[in-house]
């Protein structure tokens, strides 16, 4: 793609943008991504990548929000109906019914496993989550929540107190009593954990922020039968995994485990205006306790007409375009990919992991995330470490790519391994210092470091 | 229609139909255009329920419905890790726009989510773990929100979050022996909207402010509902002429075209995002295109000054239902300011049956949350005589049902 055609913006006024985020929203962040060489502005976007705002560079969109964009960016035909829909709706009243809600609503069920065929229409990710759990407790008359080491469901009140990892919590104590954390994956473990004072199991069926980590299909329906055998609620969050992103619509369909409630959001807007939902069972329990609280659970912001005209096409464009064939076709490719990669670099890759176009590296080293990042964005790639969880690398390409597509991330990935293997010679001995191995794996640490690292890299 | 709601009934329950049912709220909206809203027959109403005061400028107000159609072809949320353009153009612009000192933001998006914002950014800022509301209060149905609301059905949902005092609302020796050097946060509305409009005493509030500087606790104002103008007065925190540490702003935000909401602080509580940049980042918070129209938004706020009119129109209709009070004995008393008005019952049955008539006479309203024998009324901040004329003789009509 040629570089000077991209409509970009001036040096100064990128400055101006910095300037203003660092002033009014936050320096920190700034800085945590100058680290990683996401200080970059997304200018244009198309199907597989995104250009630069200032300099016009192309990146490849290796994150996609963390799955917003299964529709792909910007999507004429979503847009179109959401363009439409301006000249006759608004978000509407919160707490009544529309057209919209109702239409949407039952999309969902229709398009839902099993018997997931009663909706509650939230507004965000955690919001969704918040409805679930208060629905799980409530309806069961328990108060124990079971949820996952490194599990992540959101940063609101109910949602933080069911993350698994304290890093996310511990500035913000007490929160929520009643939530305990499994082992991921491990049925033994949880079976000891689980009682008839256990409203809920909640989990994602493949942990996204905690590092890619896939659940097995022996696992999952160990999990049902234990949550039939106590009368637990069976909640899976697939706001990361839903709409095609592991190579089928809903990534419980890849076990046939149904569970009794299914989280939605992310990927339900389309990329272009916030909603989401709860999909529960025709259980007892939870429709009494419905209609005897109907207002349990009002999302201002959720459900609304604007935003499930723009669910009820996504959904559209999702089934009528199968789009989870293609992911789980290039989904395969990737990973075969990946596993060569891994096989010419033992020293730098420990684990290559996931299912569908939702795939994870673990690195051997910690800081190796933020050092990746860094040299993938050198060569024109866009892909996110997590903060806390730094060794684990994510890639949520847009699933629409193409072979060519995949061919070009693995070739920029290859590239991108020789290069920080350049940066390994520096820190690599450093590095076999207890001590100073220790100081790296430290994120502030590791922010610094790698902004010297940038300063001085004369290869760039 | 009829095919809808039974759809309805199957996929959100039964109750939830019977319970629009009794409010009178069991049609679909078939049009909306400034201060009306047309039921699913197509009689007009005025809107003095706004979406719980999201619809301070009007439904589908047109300059925030074109914002909105060029933002979609302009951009999309964008990923939501990075810095971009529209976020940092409407923090500029929101710090601008609200009260001195509450320079940074936080973009949210439901009713809650900010609430819950702010009491993570007072416990992680103090370092200390209580917070503080007041009775009858309305935050919103997430974790943090929902512990210091006053609701019925709290105890279905079972522990909640620790360490949260409720003191009553306006009394200041309560406040003084109460907030102390371990109090992260007090956190109140100023005018409790869904609480029959009880309204915050000037002198309650100042105290609250000494309270807090001499504690090193953090003052927090959910203006929600009394933000962009409804009070008469830009937000109120100018009402009232005191400034807290940080300001919940509801949906009016995004004016009601897009679901955004915000928390706004100053900048020395801001030093706790700086030092833990990834501990609060949302998916659809800081939306590219929520960004535009928010900023859209504003420039409409700033244009239009609803405030002035919200003012003046609120003083008339007051004064309108007073006079009604005065010759009706189902009307208890008239409370709230500016366009935040509230008429209160013997009943909850009482305010919801009056609901539901002057729903049949043209005008939408619901019973508050907390206290439901009170009966909210909040139009567009926009509305013209024509549309209090309206709205009164509405309420008179629905009274003598």
């Amino acid at each position: 793609m040629n570089q000077t055609s991209r409509k970009t913006i001036s040096r100064r006024e990128r400055d101006q943008i910095f300037d203003a985020f660092g002033k009014h929203i936050s320096k920190g962040q700034i800085r945590y991504l100058t680290a990683g060489h996401l200080d970059i502005l997304e200018g244009e976007r198309d199907g597989f990548r995104f250009y630069e705002g200032q300099s016009g560079k192309s990146y490849i969109d290796g994150f996609s929000s963390a799955g917003c964009f299964n529709v792909g960016r910007s999507n004429p035909q979503i847009i179109q109906k959401l363009e439409a829909a301006v000249d006759d709706y608004d978000m509407g009243t919160y707490g009544m019914l529309s057209a919209p809600k109702i239409k949407l609503a039952k999309l969902l069920a229709d398009v839902a496993p099993g018997d997931l065929n009663r909706v509650l229409l939230c507004g965000t990710g955690a919001d969704v989550v918040e409805g679930a759990l208060k629905l799980a407790r409530a309806a069961t008359g328990r108060n124990e929540i079971v949820s996952m080491l490194k599990a992540y469901h959101g940063h609101s009140g109910m949602s933080l107190s069911a993350n698994g990892k304290d890093y996310y919590k511990e500035l913000f104590v007490p929160l929520m009593p009643g939530f305990s954390f499994a082992p991921f994956g491990d049925l033994e473990a949880i079976r000891q954990m689980v009682s008839e004072r256990t409203a809920a199991i909640i989990l994602e069926p493949i942990q996204g922020e905690g590092g890619i980590h896939v659940g097995t299909d022996e696992y999952l329906k160990g999990l049902r039968e234990l949550c039939d055998q106590y009368g637990i609620m069976l909640i899976f969050d697939e706001i990361q995994t839903g709409f095609g992103r592991t190579g089928k619509l809903w990534a419980s369909e890849h076990s046939g485990v149904v569970p009794d409630m299914m989280l939605l959001a992310k990927s339900i807007g389309g990329g272009v205006y916030p909603n989401g939902a709860v999909v529960y069972r025709d259980r007892s329990e939870l429709t009494s306790y419905v209609d005897r609280n109907p207002e349990f659970h009002l999302s201002m912001g959720g459900g609304t007409d604007l935003g499930c005209i723009v669910s009820t096409a996504v959904i559209e464009y999702i089934v009528e375009n199968k789009v989870w064939e293609n992911v789980e076709k290039m989904g395969n490719r990737l990973l075969d990919g990946l596993r060569s990669i891994q096989k010419e670099n033992p020293g730098q890759i420990l684990e290559v992991r996931g299912r569908g176009m939702m795939v994870g590296i673990e690195y051997k080293q910690e800081f190796m995330g933020m050092l990746m990042a860094d040299c993938l964005a050198t060569h024109g790639m866009f892909a996110a470490y997590s903060g806390n969880a730094p060794q684990v690398m994510r890639f949520q390409f847009p699933t629409a790519a193409t072979a060519e597509d995949i061919d070009e991330a693995l070739a920029i990935i290859r590239k991108a391994i020789k290069l920080s293997k350049l940066y390994m010679l520096a820190l690599g001995p450093l590095s076999k210092i207890p001590f100073v191995r220790e100081a790296m794996n430290k994120g502030d640490i590791m922010v610094t470091i790698n902004n010297l690292l940038r300063k001085v890299a004369f290869w760039e | 229609m009829d095919k809808l709601m039974a759809d309805a009934q199957q996929v959100f329950g039964k109750g939830v139909v019977e319970n629009l049912v009794s409010k009178g709220m069991d049609w679909l909206e078939s049009g909306r255009e400034g201060s009306v809203v047309c039921d699913s027959n197509g009689n007009e109403l005025i809107d003095c329920y706004c979406s719980s005061g999201t619809y301070n400028l009007g439904r589908k107000n047109p300059a925030i419905a074109r914002a909105l159609k060029q933002a979609i072809h302009e951009t999309d949320q964008g990923n939501f890790v990075m810095i971009s353009r529209e976020k940092a153009m409407l923090s500029e612009k929101l710090a601008r726009f609200t009260p001195s000192g509450l320079d940074c933001s936080l973009f949210t998006v439901v009713r809650g989510e900010s609430v819950d914002a702010a009491c993570k950014l007072a416990r992680g800022y103090t370092g200390r773990t209580e917070l503080i509301t007041v009775d009858g209060g309305c935050y919103g149905p997430t974790g943090f929100a929902m512990s210091l609301s006053e609701r019925a059905d709290k105890k279905d949902f079972g522990s909640l979050i620790p360490d949260v005092q409720t003191i009553p609302f306006n009394d200041i020796d309560a406040a003084g022996r109460s907030i102390t050097q371990k109090t992260a946060a007090v956190i109140l509305e100023t005018v409790q909207t869904e609480n029959n409009c009880r309204t915050a005493d000037k002198g309650y509030l100042v105290a609250l402010r000494k309270f807090c500087d001499q504690t090193g606790a953090l003052l927090i104002f959910d203006e929600s509902q009394t933000g962009f103008g409804r009070t008469g007065e830009k937000f109120a925190s100018d009402y009232f002429g005191v400034l807290p540490d940080i300001m919940l702003l509801g949906e009016a935000l995004g004016g009601g075209m897009f679901p955004f909401s915000a928390m706004v602080f100053t900048s020395t509580v801001k030093a706790f995002f700086d030092a833990h940049p990834l501990i609060h980042l949302l998916t659809f918070g800081g939306h590219d295109v929520g960004c535009l129209v928010a900023a859209a938004a504003i420039k409409e706020y700033d244009q239009v000054q609803p405030w002035q009119n919200a003012k003046k129109q609120g003083k008339i209709l007051k004064e309108k239902l007073k006079q009604l009070a005065g010759s009706n004995p189902k009307l208890k008393s008239v409370q709230g300011i500016g366009l935040m008005l509230s008429l209160e019952f013997e009943s909850a049955q009482e305010a919801e049956k009056f609901c539901r008539s002057a729903i049949q006479q043209g005008v939408l309203v619901k019973s508050g949350e907390v206290a439901k024998h009170s009966v909210v009324i909040r139009p567009p901040l926009t509305i013209t005589d024509q549309d209090l004329d309206k709205i009164v003789t509405g309420i008179e009509k629905a009274l003598s049902a």
